[in-house]
């Protein structure tokens, strides 16, 4: 029951949110306690930007996610087919895990600019190797089973082999990990948008209201405490929900 | 296993170099450079230009990597194009910070992580079982910044038990400014850590040369801590490695949040400021901890379980 309320609460917020936001955006002074949780550093109301907040945060990890899976999953299985494909595709990914991921971040959006596609795609940058390297182990043991080989042996085309055979055998293994990169790039594209990477300074996002309303801590602690508290609700609740059913799985 | 380190110390150095070209490729495919950003708000591009030939910035990329590798041989790893204070300098200021943090991080870290984890195990499916894992699943997630500014709202403002953040403060000589970013930077690593000697622990425990011991008569207590904890802790030896490579490579987001000037503070400057060598040596920096601490991790994991052969 806490689980579901953890993710559902800030889920829905951040999707039906933007929905009862008027379009006019009334501005008084910074950090005045005069509404349901005052104002934020340029005087807008935290409420109305704590509904329209989650959009971005949500929408960017989970598109994150899709994408490393768009990228990792083919590019870890052309690299089990062959060992010197292997080679080409492996290596510059095994550099690209020992350069620290913030490091990349900072650099990558930096030379990209900023922008919500900015950010997906340097979310994916960091995620998508993990995922390579996964779904290549995955195929590589599918790929020496007796079952393939018996197919191999019937004739059986390509399609049918690689595609049908070792997709549908790959699933398990991937739908396991699925929920380990989502909250993965949940801390991901938080952190960026705090550190105001990809994202310009008055967005609307929960992460960028936590680190610029940080100044008036003192006056108005609304404006930093629900947002954060709206993203750890999330990650808490997403991990312990993903955690429950991969244990299920495994009984 | 002499040679088994020294063929690992090669590869390292390989891996070192490509780390550290792969960042001086992206840092010139950043837009603008030190001179522009020297130039200030109004630029004039004469004035850009003679900055520019005044850095050798309007020398080609190739010349100026190979200059700066021939003095990263040598031990020199250039001067601030922004302050021309060796970037030798930047680093020594940075390293103090980020190192007292990742020392008591540590210390706090192993033997916190590996108490939780054995306990749990030995009330493997108990209460104590199920509230730790819950607690280390969930606190698993949570980004540090988020954390970090609801801890700081708590105990640094509402409570005003401890100061919320540690500016300008010598870390050192108060240290209370420490515990709110050492409670964070410990978050996460507790929950992955002690979740890895938890599984080892209910592994080793039902493992064969644990039952053998049993059966020998030797007493629980030195079943459990003298047989069973070494192969317990090896699989959790890689993941402290992770931590402390990332605890070395500058908390960027704890450093940010508590005003702490280590090396991730200083990296952030230097990308801002676009200050190549200062960002190139913060890259060799991290990719040479990286490497030893890997080497060290693998060495620790061979030594608690020599069994588990090391894959080269």
């Amino acid at each position: 029951m806490i689980r579901v309320l953890l993710v559902a609460v800030p889920v829905v917020l951040a999707l039906v949110g933007p929905l009862f936001v008027s379009d006019d955006v009334p501005r008084g002074a910074p950090f005045m306690p005069n509404s349901a949780l005052g104002t934020d550093f340029v005087g807008r109301d935290v409420w109305q930007q704590v509904l329209l907040g989650g959009q971005t945060v949500v929408l960017v990890a989970l598109l994150a996610t899709v994408f490393s899976y768009a990228v990792g999953v083919p590019w870890g299985v052309v690299a089990a087919m062959s060992r010197v494909v292997d080679d080409i595709l492996m290596r510059p990914l095994d550099l690209l895990l020992a350069v620290p991921s913030l490091l990349v971040l900072i650099l990558a959006a930096a030379i990209a600019g900023p922008g919500l596609p900015v950010l997906i795609g340097v979310v994916t940058l960091v995620n998508f190797p993990d995922v390579a390297r996964i779904s290549r182990g995955a195929a590589l043991e599918i790929a020496a089973r007796p079952a393939l080989e018996a197919m191999r042996l019937q004739g059986e085309s390509w399609w049918r082999t690689s595609v049908v055979y070792t997709g549908r055998s790959m699933l398990r293994t991937l739908a396991a990990d699925a929920g380990v990169r989502l909250t993965g790039a949940l801390y991901l594209v938080a952190s960026a948008s705090f550190l105001g990477v990809g994202v310009p300074p008055d967005a609307a996002d929960w992460a960028v209201m936590v680190d610029r309303n940080r100044v008036g801590l003192f006056l108005q602690p609304w404006a930093v405490v629900v947002p954060a508290l709206l993203i750890v609700a999330l990650s808490v609740g997403l991990n312990l929900t993903f955690d429950r059913a991969l244990r299920k799985e495994a009984v | 296993m002499t040679r088994y380190a020294l063929r690992r110390l090669a590869i390292g150095l390989v891996q070192v170099l490509a780390v550290v070209t792969a960042v001086f490729l992206l840092v010139q495919a950043l837009p603008g450079d030190a001179a522009v950003a020297l130039a200030g708000d109004n630029p004039d591009p004469r004035r850009i230009e003679e900055i520019r030939a005044a850095m050798g910035l309007d020398q080609p990329a190739l010349d100026r990597f190979g200059a700066w590798l021939s003095g990263l041989a040598r031990g020199d790893l250039g001067v601030s194009l922004v302050s021309g204070r060796p970037v030798v300098e930047f680093l020594a200021d940075g390293l103090g910070p980020t190192l007292i943090l990742a020392v008591v991080s540590l210390v706090l870290l192993v033997p916190l992580s590996v108490l939780l984890g054995v306990v749990a195990a030995l009330r493997e499916g108990g209460v104590v079982d199920r509230v730790l894992t819950t607690v280390t699943v969930g606190l698993h997630s949570i980004p540090e910044f988020a954390l970090a500014v609801v801890l700081i709202a708590v105990f640094g403002v509402q409570l005003g038990w401890l100061p919320p953040t540690a500016v300008g403060a010598d870390l050192l000589a108060q240290p209370q400014v420490l515990v709110l970013p050492l409670v964070v930077l410990l978050a996460r690593p507790v929950c992955s850590v002690s979740r890895l000697v938890r599984a080892g622990m209910i592994d080793a425990l039902a493992s064969d040369h644990v039952r053998h011991a049993r059966r020998l008569g030797i007493g629980e207590q030195r079943v459990r801590f003298a047989h069973a904890l070494p192969n317990a802790v090896a699989p959790a030896v890689q993941q402290l490695a992770r931590t402390t490579d990332w605890l070395l490579g500058g908390v960027i987001v704890v450093e940010a949040v508590f005003v702490i000037p280590g090396l991730g503070t200083i990296l952030v400057d230097a990308v801002a400021g676009r200050d190549l060598p200062v960002v190139q040596g913060l890259a060799v920096v991290f990719a040479v901890t990286t490497v030893l601490v890997n080497l060290v991790a693998d060495l620790v994991g061979f030594r608690l379980a020599p069994r588990s052969a090391v894959v080269a």
